[in-house]
């Protein structure tokens, strides 16, 4: 069988004017780039702004990518960050996710046979994305790309333009803080409302 | 090696992992590493549920357009596709007959649609249309698409046709009258 072909395959087909491969592309990647840029904005409209410039900016003549400086994935989420960093300078907010999605695509039943089990679950999980949204966006950012999105450290570093073993601490810092947040929370000590809905940048 | 190199330099993603020897000789780190364990597990859950998530439809189609319209690539019109699918069953149909002749002795070359053998009547002073079989039973006044298609020449001798000898010519232009279902009803070749 024929191997897929590679993100540097399809960007110089894409380039060459082959809509097949830019149509490749997008499905490869773009469900991580939006889920990005959901958790980090908190706002689907944002996030489909976000991960319609992060391809957009693949067909401009000067994209600036440079396969010798990181791979197409770390690109495009560098794009969208700073697409994002941009989007929280004009707002100078961050607000979190919406547990509930603007239109109910997060809520799934994880367990539909017991719903005991699927309530606990849920409610976990929810914990957990409320925990993860509060989180300052230099820890929500590392959360999302390398434990949400699986994208490799030297990938993320590139991406978020710092060292490797910083990805790496900012990661076990905020593993630490989420553990903090859920602690609070089943202890029934709320994250006060002010505090979640805005975090520094 | 110290905590701080520890958590830098070594520590894997998943904190499930094998625990190691400096996990065996830190117990601050041996505890940090027990307390990122159901986090750890919590967010494969929600990454696992977030997985559902993507963009909608709209954004491929938005960047779709922009895509064509920056590399200038034309989308044929539905009439023209439609057009061309005609044409391409056209020449199926018109080799497919062709083919047969070659095998069997060509049947009389009846009109059997008087719609057709009308059209062939009246463009007589430059070649008459052939009827192909599949236009026996179509309507009279059915609206026919006429579409160029070229053919081998051997494709139109072996049909016992008359094709004058111009010059080297490998092919020879023809036109089809393609019905509204897309079949050819009637062929007639231009050289």
């Amino acid at each position: 069988m024929k191997p897929p072909e590679s993100d540097q395959q399809l960007f110089e087909r894409l380039r060459a004017g082959q809509e097949q491969a830019f149509v490749a592309l997008y499905h490869r990647r773009q469900p991580a780039l939006y889920r990005f840029a959901l958790q980090m904005s908190g706002s689907a409209s944002v996030a489909e702004d976000i991960t319609q410039e992060v391809f957009l900016a693949l067909l401009r003549d000067e994209c600036g990518y440079d396969p010798e400086r990181g791979n197409l994935v770390a690109y495009l989420f560098g794009i969208a960050r700073k697409l994002l960093l941009r989007q929280f300078e004009r707002r100078r907010s961050d607000v979190p996710v919406d547990a509930s999605g603007e239109d109910g695509r997060f809520v799934e039943p994880a367990d539909p046979c017991d719903p005991l089990a699927d309530l606990a679950a849920r409610e976990r999980v929810e914990a957990l994305r409320r925990a993860v949204s509060s989180l300052p966006r230099r820890y929500r950012e590392v959360v999302v790309l390398c434990d949400l999105e699986e994208v490799d450290y030297a990938e993320a570093a590139a991406a978020l333009g710092c060292p490797i073993g910083t990805v790496r601490s900012r990661l076990h810092r905020a593993r630490m803080m989420l553990a903090g947040k859920l602690r609070d929370e089943r202890r029934g000590a709320t994250i006060p409302a002010w505090k979640a809905a805005r975090c520094a940048i | 090696m110290n905590c701080e190199e520890y958590w830098n330099e070594v520590a894997g993603p998943e904190p499930e992992g094998s625990f190691d020897a400096h996990l065996a000789a830190c117990p601050v780190c041996a505890a940090r590493w027990e307390t990122g364990r159901p986090v750890a597990a919590g967010l494969r859950l929600l990454a696992e549920e977030m997985k559902k998530v993507s963009a909608p439809p709209r954004v491929e189609a938005q960047l779709v357009r922009a895509y064509r319209e920056r590399y200038r690539l034309r989308v044929p019109p539905v009439g023209e596709v439609r057009r061309w699918w005609a044409a391409a069953a056209a020449v199926l149909l018109v080799a497919g007959a062709l083919w047969t002749g070659v095998r069997q002795p060509p049947p009389p070359l009846v009109a059997a649609n008087t719609g057709l053998a009308a059209v062939a009547g009246s463009e007589e002073e430059e070649a008459a249309f052939i009827p192909l079989p599949n236009a026996a039973g179509s309507p009279q006044d059915e609206d026919v698409d006429l579409v160029r298609v070229e053919l081998p020449r051997s494709a139109v001798t072996a049909l016992g046709m008359p094709a004058s000898d111009d010059g080297d010519a490998e092919s020879v232009e023809a036109e089809v009258l393609v019905g509204p279902d897309g079949m050819a009803r009637a062929v007639r070749f231009l050289n």
